[in-house]
């Protein structure tokens, strides 16, 4: 089910019968057609034993389930949209950032002290993000949002890429990422060049940069 | 070597050499870069007093290295302005990155400064190479010749280039002080040779209260 672009702050999803999608609660602007949201108490897919594990990761964002068939528009807070198409890969993305992703698609959390170990785990407090960020695996579309405009950096093995933690929107493929220093004696005293902490992403795959370094 | 990537996010190709840039302005780099604190208006002694004297504090970056390193601030549109030999005059709060061989100062704004509210000096930029500009929504650029001068309201002025002389006009009258302005009792007149940037945003000013 894919995503049709408005503007960038809009994007139109077809809703056809016997397939449903996930939205953001209250992210629907308008519909036409035949389309009933109910709000999603598990908030996601996966049964309880994966609510439990959204619970526990803190990455429950309130979502609906949308289903029908017609057209709806979805925005939310004037954040610009992204559309993002995953052919069997996995996306990695806050869970608040998520506006609308197709049904097919399997939900789930990963640990990032799975990934980098305690380095992982200072990554996830230092930016802010917590210790767990959701995943979309599957064929299908992803809507996320971001502050301001999103570019799209490619990733491949000769070429790791540093993103700024807070710049930092999602990123898919087969990315292993780490929190880099770059702290020397002068941001101890007050004196460095704001760029102290840095993502890297290094294997192959995407990574989306929104053009802001505030969070939604 | 600077180009936009959409409206809002400026890519620098570098080989080894440098840029300035505004403090934690960098929201992506791959290959090597390293980043370094500069201080803002003006190199030496000199410019440490007279940033000191001004406050015109803008903190400012060296960013060096070998690939691609991208900028954005605050979702804000960019523009960029090449230079010549000539001077650009911009606020250090619009002002995102430059080469590193333009040399960067302040200048006393006078009225006009007051009036913008932010505050009495102002940045400038000089030499030959690029600079990106931030501006609220996309700006447009006026070209102003010695046939055709141009007022531009403070609030939405950002930047200025050329051989550009500036004069402050205010239209206080009877009814602004009885609360009956028509919201635009400042103007900043630009006469000469030059261009001026203008964005479609007005700044919080006294003159929108008049």
């Amino acid at each position: 089910m894919p995503f049709r672009e408005v503007n960038s702050k809009m994007i139109e999803a077809t809703v056809l019968p016997g397939q449903r999608l996930f939205s953001q609660r209250g992210a629907m602007l308008a519909y036409k057609g035949e389309v009933s949201f109910t709000p999603n108490i598990q908030g996601g897919q996966g049964g309880i034993m994966s609510m439990i594990g959204r619970r526990v990761a803190n990455e429950a964002t309130p979502l609906m389930t949308v289903e029908g068939s017609g057209t709806v528009l979805f925005g939310h807070g004037g954040h610009h949209i992204q559309v993002i198409s995953l052919t069997g890969d996995t996306l990695y993305v806050e869970a608040d950032r998520l506006l609308a992703f197709d049904g097919t698609l399997q939900q789930g959390t990963m640990f990032l002290g799975s990934q980098g170990g305690v380095m992982g785990m200072v990554r996830g407090q230092v930016t802010g993000q917590g210790l767990f960020t959701t995943t979309l695996k599957g064929q299908g579309a992803v809507a996320v949002m971001a502050h301001g405009g999103v570019i799209e950096v490619p990733i491949t093995p000769q070429r790791p890429v540093h993103v700024d933690p807070q710049a930092y929107v999602a990123h898919h493929g087969d990315v292993r990422n780490k929190l880099s220093t770059a702290l020397g004696w002068r941001d101890m005293v007050g004196r460095g060049s704001g760029e102290a902490f840095q993502l890297e992403l290094s294997g192959s795959g995407a990574v989306y940069v929104q053009a802001s370094e505030e969070k939604l | 070597m600077f180009r936009l990537q959409g409206s809002k996010v400026l890519a620098v190709d570098m080989t080894g050499d440098a840029v300035k840039a505004k403090n934690g302005s960098m929201v992506a780099y791959d290959g090597q870069m390293a980043f370094k604190k500069l201080s803002g208006g003006g190199e030496g002694i000199r410019g440490m007093v007279t940033r000191r004297l001004t406050g015109e504090q803008m903190t400012v970056m060296e960013v060096k290295g070998h690939g691609t390193c991208w900028f954005a601030d605050r979702a804000s549109e960019i523009n960029l302005v090449g230079l010549q030999g000539d001077k650009l005059f911009v606020e250090s709060s619009n002002l995102l990155a430059t080469d590193a061989g333009l040399r960067t100062g302040t200048s006393f704004t006078g009225l006009r400064g007051a009036s913008q509210g932010n505050g009495l000096f102002t940045t400038t930029v000089e030499g030959h190479g690029q600079a990106a500009i931030t501006s609220d929504g996309p700006a447009v650029v006026l070209r102003v010749s010695s046939q055709y001068p141009l007022t531009v309201d403070p609030g939405a002025y950002i930047a200025h280039q050329g051989n550009v002389r500036q004069s402050f006009q205010a239209g206080v009258t009877f009814r602004t002080l009885m609360g009956e302005g028509g919201g635009e009792a400042f103007q900043i007149r630009f006469e000469g040779d030059g261009l001026v940037y203008v964005q479609p945003s007005e700044r919080n000013t006294i003159a929108g209260d008049l």
